[in-house]
């Protein structure tokens, strides 16, 4: 139909110089009336002079079209709802005269062919027509009829995943008197749902609606069984699929299903919405989107049966012409001196590709190119002790040195900040940093121990991931290592990661979220409602974990330790309703080929391993990104799916990618994103930006993990922190798992390893934070050991002046100002108790925002 | 304070700095020091009995003796001291006091999974029905904290014992993170039951602390607008709080629950709920706002009447407790005590002997701080199920206890959009009680 359209078109030779490409055209019928009669919409996007332009026409009902001259409209930039009937018209704004005629040319090209596509949509299917409806209407939702055990006694499967087992509910089940095909509006189905009957869920239907009627002709029909020609929904597409809007502006989206007869149909009324941040963007039950005062990108997902379409849109920080002109020179005086190094490092991490690249840092374009989209100007750079302390913490989770200030300060050189992103990478403190978070990623527990014996498993299995990230190991090596693991805990440490990771549930869920960035917990039990999973996905992946086998190990602990794992000779997993085996298979790709004697991990590592692995590079990039930035280009950062896309997809894609190409270098990864011109910027903010938290335009500050805060306290006062059970002096980001005994770590949001989510570690604020601070034995302790910083200094017999200033660089990585330098001195000479003074001096600066915080 | 908020920062930024003869700085840190100091004339708190997981109502509160069994369920009704009033008789305690209590048996809301369900009694809307998706409104306690604050600061305005439950619906969201509650962190019925913190460590003087306090001050200058996360702002807070709070006696004496006579720790009874609710009296006497005591889990699917054994008599228990001993006190009429849960439980029992969840009529009790007594309102279908009469909404609910405790119907607070958004919507008080 289309083809005939574009050929008509083509023909029409005042319309041809006009178009010069058609993006897409569709026709669409939606049911409008009583007797389900058709409207016919007709919506198009054109180029012209290369502006993209938005059309949707319109007739009116197929019968009084004739006589009825349809309302026409073109409108630039919005695409428009027209007037047809009882329905309403929400724009009328005609700009563009000319194509008023040209368009009533197509319209008569595509009447015929309307007409024709009603004939055959005429039958409503189960399937694709009446369970939608009960979508929409939140009969089968999880609160209501959708959950495990029904409703009063009428249970229908969650969003309408499984319809066959939704007709039985409805015809057959209750000895079929939940429909009356004689006389349909007396249904049970009816009844309640008006409310005409006593409902629990009160009325959900007016009698009035089209819903009503598709229903009702449906039961007229006999209601007719879900039949295997029955047309099946192929595709959903929501048009426009990206826009730019301004603030409080609304935007009517179109919903089109596609099925597989060849037909299509407008289903923007019938598609459930949800908008992933409505503090933007909010989105209205019938497909209408309504910005709000906050500016920024957000994405709405339309779902209609088992297919989901998302909308995107951009909200610019300014609209105005004129100002986005200055902010563009603005933008254009943006260097990228302080990253031109990146690509001219030693040869170990880059190899010769790398430096062939033409755009030294594409990184930096992406961040740029965003910036200009949403009207953005990003912050100054930070200056080189903010940005020398931000580096050590992140990278190794340590403060500098006063040493390192000063040689850092002193140091001249252009690259300068890259040789010191090198140095960090190369200290063991990087290594023991990032085992930390692989620990929690991978589950390391600890919890449930009883005896120091076993104690040395999870010692073993952090001790590996350091050693792996000491020896820079590839990370697809890694990653296999440890899912591939088999032979005895204790020999092959990698192989601990099954001894928190133990049921088919915890394997998929474990992986998907740890390796792939997806969560896919809810297709457990019923298909994902943002995401294409289906329970079949879910247990052909656990199907790769269906052999794990295990033997041996001590059981006196909350799991057994040092269990040897190995491949069994047999092990299925079967599909939960159907009882289907299920063949080992990754997730949205075709089964393994497998011979008897093959370990279905190895065929999972291989494909999630391989550099086009749609999920694998990504995920890490964009934990790496997150670690670093604060934020996560998807974020949360283990949520990725169509619906919740990526911030900025060009810069994910480009992390991604570079990191595959590198061999899976995370040293190479860690050095693109930390030599960004986006970690380079302040964390204050200015007229330009104020309010952004999504581009990357400033440094978004963070408090500091509980683990890396409490080595930073014991670094400036030089006691080391007391941890039971460990060798003395070590440090907190060194402790073998989490189950060591420290009340500070916490309250400070220290997690306990009970899921693959990083979000289990929280830096929401808290009293109790502020206590442990204030008041806790263990910071007095600190304070006050003969041995510490504080009662050395005192008896240094340094001066008021020299002792302040040793004291600011020591604890901020940085020189204070003149009033602080006055205030300290003054209070210097007013307390007589050197001691006293020293430590309340350097309480005072422990207890402040910015020691607290990485900025 | 209402009209103050009823303007947004926004609205003062365009408006600029000359406001009322205050800058803006200075009518900023106003607005904050008196939420902070409780400058609200009302001297009402909140006690929060919290049945996490859902209680059932045809149980408790709401008996059908005259329904057949697999309704009535297991309990006989039984006489209380208003003629009229029959409650189960699992509420013997409960029965005592009915002349001080009141039951509103015909609340209804429209979701019936626990996490958008607490979400709705928590803040009086609907939530997200992704579990673990983030609050979308602040709960209850975190506006009565914002909006009244704390009676006698730094005593904390919202506190949870022994932490917070509701599926992580109990906090403050866009309020600002310093309006989340302080969790107590422990079971006060425990022996060792202790708040750590609360005493000066050894060696450290109250001049000491005040020398920080005051350099701390000074130091701590960086600029607060670089953080929108509201971390920053809720640690500022609690560092605040934290070094008031050390440096009295007032915590720490309110939290030494071996103060009380022996006799009255056992009328509350030695059990986590009879001890937290003793805990919560004496924290609301010291200054606290709304005390929120997380009971439960009550999500009784399979052989209710074992959980309810279990739960049902410490619970009546420490309600009635409180209720006599509030009376004895004189404190009743300031102190409100309440008794909800995310939703009720289904008026048939299941298959399993338990019953599922249920939010289309259910009940809850309230008393004191100006709430009458002995009443009750709504009712429920004959065997239960729909709302008979009078269907009170989560905002209803939310409506009554701020007006009894002082806070104004009227109070706006901009949400993360910036959009003034009511605290009440459309929710009522319920005539009939106040």
């Amino acid at each position: 139909m289309n083809a005939a359209i574009t050929s008509s078109l083509r023909n029409c030779p005042e319309i041809v110089p006009r178009f010069v490409r058609r993006t897409s055209l569709s026709i669409a019928t939606v049911s409008t009336d009583r007797d389900v009669r058709r409207t016919k919409v007709i919506s198009g996007q054109f180029l012209r002079c290369g502006e993209q332009m938005s059309v949707g026409l319109c007739s009116a009902k197929t019968r009084a079209f004739a006589e009825r001259k349809p309302t026409l409209q073109a409108i630039t930039d919005t695409p428009i709802l027209c007037d047809v009937g009882r329905h309403r018209m929400t724009s009328t704004r005609s700009s563009f005269r000319p194509c008023r005629i040209a368009f009533a040319g197509v319209l008569l090209i595509c009447s015929a062919l309307t007409l024709h596509a009603e004939l055959q949509a005429a039958d409503i299917y189960f399937k694709t027509d009446v369970v939608p409806i009960l979508t929409k209407l939140g009969c089968n939702g999880g609160g209501c009829h959708g959950k495990a055990t029904g409703q009063n006694g009428f249970q229908l499967s969650l969003f309408g995943f499984d319809p066959d087992q939704d007709y039985e509910s409805l015809v057959r089940e209750s000895r079929g008197r939940r429909l009356s095909p004689a006389l349909p509006d007396r249904s049970l189905l009816l009844l309640k749902a008006t409310a005409r009957m006593p409902h629990g869920g009160g009325r959900r239907l007016e009698e009035s609606s089209d819903d009503y009627q598709v229903l009702r002709e449906w039961i007229a029909q006999g209601s007719p069984k879900p039949g295997t020609d029955d047309p099946q929904l192929v595709r959903l597409e929501l048009s426009p699929e990206e826009q730019v809007l301004s603030k409080n502006e609304t935007l009517q989206l179109t919903a089109t299903a596609f099925f597989s007869n060849g037909t299509s149909r407008d289903v923007t009324k019938r598609a459930v919405y949800q908008s992933n941040d409505p503090s933007i963007a909010s989105i209205e039950n019938d497909g209408l989107v309504r910005t709000a005062d906050q500016p920024g990108m957000v994405a709405v997902m339309a779902r209609f049966g088992d297919q989901i379409a998302t909308f995107h849109a951009a909200v610019p920080f300014v609209s105005d012409p004129v100002k986005r002109a200055v902010i563009e020179a603005q933008l254009r005086g943006i260097g990228f001196q302080s990253v031109s190094s990146i690509s001219q490092n030693d040869g170990k991490l880059n190899d010769g590709n790398q430096s062939d690249r033409q755009d030294p840092c594409p990184t930096n374009t992406h961040l740029l190119n965003q910036w200009r989209q949403l009207g953005v100007v990003p912050s100054a750079l930070a200056d080189d002790a903010t940005f020398l302390r931000r580096a050590s913490i992140d990278i190794c989770g340590t403060l500098p040195k006063p040493k390192e200030v000063t040689d850092f300060l002193a140091d001249t050189g252009s690259d300068k900040r890259s040789r010191l992103i090198d140095r960090l990478l190369d200290r063991p403190e990087y290594a023991s940093y990032f085992a930390l978070k692989w620990a929690d990623i991978l589950q390391n527990r600890g919890a449930g121990y009883s005896t120091s014996q076993q104690r040395a498993s999870t010692a073993l299995f952090s001790g590996w991931i350091r050693d792996s990230l000491v020896a820079n190991k590839p990370y697809d090596q890694f990653v296999s290592e440890i899912i591939t693991a088999s032979g005895s805990q204790y020999e092959n440490p990698p192989a601990m990661w099954y001894r928190t990771v133990r049921k088919p549930s915890e394997y998929v869920e474990s992986v998907a979220q740890a390796f792939l960035g997806v969560r896919v917990q809810c297709a457990q039990c019923h298909h994902h409602p943002t995401e294409s999973w289906s329970q079949s996905d879910y247990f052909s992946f656990a199907a790769n974990f269906a052999r794990v086998g295990r033997k041996g190990g001590f059981a006196d602990a909350e799991v057994p330790t040092d269990e040897i794992i190995f491949l069994n000779n047999r092990g299925e997993t079967r599909h939960p309703r159907t009882s289907e085996i299920l063949k080992p298979r990754p997730l949205g790709a075709a089964e393994f080929p497998l011979g008897p004697d093959d370990d279905p991990r190895i065929s999972l590592a291989r494909w999630m391993t391989s550099p086009d692995n749609p999920f694998f590079a990504r995920t890490m990039a964009n934990r790496m990104w997150a670690h670093f930035l604060g934020r996560g280009l998807v974020h949360p950062i283990d949520d990725a799916r169509s619906t919740n896309p990526p911030s900025n997809p060009e810069l994910l894609d480009t992390l991604a990618r570079d990191f595959a190409d590198s061999g899976f270098n995370v040293k190479f990864l860690i050095r693109s994103i930390t030599l960004s011109h986006a970690y380079g910027l302040e964390s204050t903010p200015h007229d330009g930006n104020a309010g952004d938290s999504q581009t990357f335009s400033r440094f978004y500050p963070r408090r500091l993990s509980a683990e890396v805060l409490l080595d930073g306290m014991s670094q400036v006062l030089e006691v080391p922190t007391e941890f039971g059970g460990v060798p003395a002096g070590t440090r907190a980001i060194e402790l073998p798992d989490e189950n060591v005994a420290a009340h500070f770590l916490d309250v400070f949001g220290r997690p306990a390893r009970m899921s693959a989510c990083e979000c289990e570690r929280v830096d929401a604020p808290a009293l109790t934070q502020a206590l442990e601070l204030v008041n806790s034995v263990e910071i007095q302790r600190k304070l006050t050991a003969k041995t510490g910083y504080p009662q050395l200094l005192a008896e240094s017999g340094k001066c008021d002046a020299d002792l302040a200033n040793e004291i600011f660089v020591r604890v901020l990585a940085r020189q204070p100002r003149p009033d602080e330098l006055k205030t300290a001195t003054d209070y210097l000479t007013s307390e007589p108790d050197r001691a006293e003074a020293c430590r309340t001096l350097l309480w005072s600066l422990l207890a402040t925002n910015e020691f607290l915080f990485n900025h | 304070m209402s009209q103050i908020h009823r303007l947004t920062r926004r609205s003062l930024l365009q408006i600029g700095a000359p406001l009322m003869g205050l800058g803006l700085s200075d009518f900023l840190r106003l607005e904050a020091r008196s939420a902070e100091l409780g400058h609200s004339r009302s001297n009402k708190s909140l006690i929060v009995f919290w049945t996490d997981g859902g209680l059932s109502q045809q149980d408790t509160y709401d008996v059908k003796p005259d329904a057949p069994v697999e309704y009535r369920g297991m309990y006989q009704p039984i006489e209380t001291s208003v003629p009229g009033v029959v409650l189960s008789e699992k509420l013997p305690c409960q029965a005592r006091v009915m002349d001080r209590l009141s039951i509103v048996r015909s609340v209804h809301h429209e979701n019936g999974i626990h996490a958008p369900s607490a979400h709705w009694m928590q803040t009086g809307y609907f939530g997200p029905t992704l579990a673990r998706n983030a609050a979308q409104k602040p709960s209850f306690g975190s506006v009565i904290a914002r909006s009244i604050g704390s009676r006698q600061p730094p005593m904390p305005a919202y506190v949870t014992i022994p932490k917070s439950e509701a599926f992580g619906y109990q906090g403050a969201v866009y309020l600002g993170k310093s309006y989340n509650p302080f969790e107590v962190g422990a079971d006060p019925n425990d022996k060792e039951f202790k708040v750590p913190n609360l005493s000066l460590p050894e060696g450290l003087t109250a001049k000491s602390v005040d020398a920080r306090r005051t350099l701390l001050a000074t130091f701590d200058t960086l600029r607060r607008d670089i953080d929108d996360s509201g971390v920053m702002e809720g640690l500022d807070t609690f560092k605040k709080q934290a070094l008031e709070m050390v440096a009295g006696d007032q915590m720490r004496t309110a939290f030494d629950l071996n103060s009380e006579e022996d006799s009255l720790r056992d009328r509350y009874g030695r059990h986590r709920y009879g001890q937290s609710a003793l805990l919560a009296r004496r924290l609301v006497e010291a200054g606290a706002r709304c005390v929120n005591i997380n009971t439960g889990n009550w999500d009784h699917h399979n052989d209710i009447a074992k959980g309810l054994e279990e739960h049902l008599p410490p619970l009546d228990c420490a309600i009635a407790a409180l209720i006599e001993d509030l009376t004895t006190r004189g404190m009743l009429d300031d102190v409100i005590v309440y008794c909800v849960g995310e939703f009720g439980r289904t008026p048939r029992m299941n298959g399993h002997a338990g019953r599922d969840h249920w939010a289309d009529c259910f009940s809850v009790m309230l008393a004191g701080g100006g709430i009458q007594g002995g009443r009750t309102v709504g009712a429920s279908e004959k065997w239960g199920g729909g709302v008979h009469e009078r269907r009170v909404t989560p905002l209803d609910l939310l409506a009554t206890i701020y007006h009894a405790l002082g806070v104004p119907l009227d109070t706006h607070y901009d949400d993360s959009s910036g959009r003034p958004t009511s605290i009440v919507g459309g929710g009522l008080p319920i005539r009939e009680l106040i």
